[in-house]
């Protein structure tokens, strides 16, 4: 089973994100793989595992993604794909969907899988987009994976009504849930084996793209800023005894929050 | 010109109140209006989408539509576009919105933005506000192609001023293709009855991993109970089978604005945070005082749970007296 999996280099979202004239301030701050995407990779090496055949990572974004391929790498991705070309910076998910499809065709695939968001953006658009481009079939939000024979994926998703069932041909496009797996640590051997395993580097026109298609110029959405967010009011906390703490909340929600008004 | 094409939002057959919201929010600014539901026995929903603002209601109503599938929704949608001539497609967000929108913007040949809490509007000129970066910062996006603008807009962004139902205007969609390649085989369990759904709640009461186990969450649900408030768990108290996962509240579940959101035991991971932080009024109760969701929190009670939830019970009883 041949495996694509894009994963996004992002700010570390546990960090103390900081607003600046309009802008994600970046000093200081230290990039990762998106978390879902982590979910991805483990899936799919658990797939090849299973049924044989390769993983191939691929990252679109400026010299630091490759940090995060050789990190999946290291994870056990067998080779990666980086387009570094900073006419593809500031894609909007079509953007990131269309380089995506281009890379994905390069070469036969039976599965793509994608985290159910990246955590910068939190958007989410890229990998639906990603499917419908190439004609697949999709399944977003999942939580559960089995495989008993490499055409076809049995799958719980995260769905309106709770957790539904999916029967899934192959080839196919998933959007893994960080409920699907907990994702695997590289070992030192697979750090060593990792520094060489191929890593291509292209550049848009590599994949016949130009660059009025993708990054800033071909963003049908565009930031127009980043605004902190809004504070809520400091709010009020009690310590103390169990009872009395909660006596009293309790008649402050009556009376000053009027919450059984 | 400017039209609205509402995606109403269902549960089973009903339509949901966030689905309300948005025809309150394109009736209050007059702006024109139609709305689609897709489902199996929606067709009963067409009045009340009139009542509340939808000028004619596109019908795909189908046992093969029961459960969302990415292609037939989609599908349905497109149709129903096409023939309205909407120039924007308004989607409530849920757990499907975001592979629906992607899809529709690749069908529609238009762009999609997902989590929409804030609308500035001037015909199809669109400025979005959204939460971003675990809710960590607000962007503001518009839109930068001439297509159709796809808005998944987050429960709570508006309020809901439902009006009576009034005879619609209906137009039934051709049955939509499916994919056979994808095939929705039904739940792994079904939802318990009668349980309010979190997406409606006016409150929600939820639980963490400080519940410890199934007898801890089975302390806390008289109180949610005795409140008239959904039911709803952290990640770590679904991932441990204690609730199912229909009650996941958060980025990875669902993201909720109730008017108040009571956490139990819930320490604050941040995709907790994200996807409850637009809560009106917040109250936490937690033994560690350093818990990050006393950070979000109005009314913080840094207390045992098992000593203080028997006691809310019995205040809540005796308030609603």
């Amino acid at each position: 089973m041949n495996i694509v999996v894009p994963i996004k280099s992002v700010i570390d979202v546990e960090l103390n994100i900081r607003v600046q004239e309009g802008k994600i301030a970046k000093d200081g701050m230290s990039y990762i793989i998106s978390k879902w995407d982590e979910n991805a990779i483990e899936a799919a090496l658990q797939l090849k595992e299973k049924h044989g055949g390769e993983v191939t990572v691929v990252s679109v974004g400026p010299d630091r993604a490759s940090e995060s391929l050789r990190k999946a790498l290291a994870m056990g991705a067998d080779k990666a794909v980086h387009v570094n070309d900073p006419a593809a910076e500031d894609s909007d998910s079509f953007g990131f969907a269309k380089i995506l499809a281009k890379v994905a065709q390069r070469g036969p695939f039976d599965l793509i899988i994608t985290g159910k968001q990246a955590q910068d953006t939190d958007m989410g658009g890229t990998g639906p987009i990603l499917a419908e481009l190439l004609g697949l079939p999709q399944v977003y939000n999942v939580i559960k994976l089995e495989s008993d024979e490499p055409s076809t994926l049995k799958l719980n998703r995260l769905g309106h009504q709770g957790q539904e069932m999916v029967e899934l041909k192959l080839p196919a496009l998933i959007a893994a849930n960080d409920s699907l797996n907990e994702p695997r640590l590289a070992s030192l051997r697979g750090i060593m084996a990792a520094k060489k395993k191929p890593l291509d580097v292209l550049k848009l026109a590599d994949l016949g793209l130009s660059p009025d298609e993708v990054g800033a110029k071909g963003a049908r959405v565009r930031t127009l800023e980043f605004q902190p967010p809004k504070r809520r009011a400091a709010g009020k906390k009690f310590e103390g005894d169990a009872e009395e703490v909660t006596r009293k909340v309790m008649d402050l929600l009556a009376n000053e929050a009027k919450i059984f008004a | 010109m400017s039209k609205i094409l509402v995606v109403a939002d269902t549960k089973g057959s009903d339509v949901r109140k966030p689905t309300l919201e948005l025809l309150t929010k394109t009736r209050k600014a007059g702006l024109s209006t139609d709305a689609v539901v897709i489902g199996q026995g929606v067709q009963k929903n067409a009045d009340l989408l009139a009542g509340n603002g939808a000028a004619t209601v596109y019908v795909a109503d189908d046992a093969g539509l029961a459960q969302f599938a990415t292609a037939p929704y989609a599908a349905a949608i497109v149709d129903a576009a096409k023939q309205s001539g909407a120039t924007q497609v308004w989607l409530s967000v849920g757990e499907m919105s975001k592979a629906l929108g992607g899809a529709l913007a690749v069908r529609l040949d238009g762009a999609f933005v997902s989590d929409v809490v804030e609308l500035e509007l001037k015909g199809d000129e669109v400025i979005a506000t959204r939460p971003a970066m675990a809710t960590k910062v607000l962007q503001r996006v518009t839109f930068a192609h001439p297509g159709i603008r796809i808005i998944a807009v987050r429960s709570g962004a508006f309020d809901a001023e439902p009006q009576p139902p009034k005879t619609a205007k209906v137009v039934a969609l051709a049955t939509p293709k499916g994919d056979e390649r994808a095939k929705v085989k039904g739940l792994v369990a079904a939802q318990d009855a009668g349980e309010l759904d979190l997406g409606e709640a006016r409150i929600i009461v939820s639980v963490g991993r400080g519940v410890k186990g199934p007898e801890g969450v089975e302390l806390v649900r008289p109180l949610a109970k005795a409140l008239g408030a959904a039911f709803g768990a952290s990640r770590a108290v679904v991932d441990s089978g204690w609730m199912p996962y229909s009650a996941q509240v958060g980025q990875t579940g669902r993201v909720v604005a109730p008017d108040i959101y009571v956490a139990i035991g819930v320490s604050g991971a941040i995709q907790h945070l994200a996807g409850m932080s637009g809560s009106k009024l917040i109250v936490a109760v937690n033994k560690d005082a350093d818990a990050p969701i006393f950070s979000v929190a109005d009314y913080g009670m840094v207390a045992d749970l098992f000593k203080a939830v028997p006691i809310m019970i019995e205040e809540v009883a005796k308030h609603k007296q």
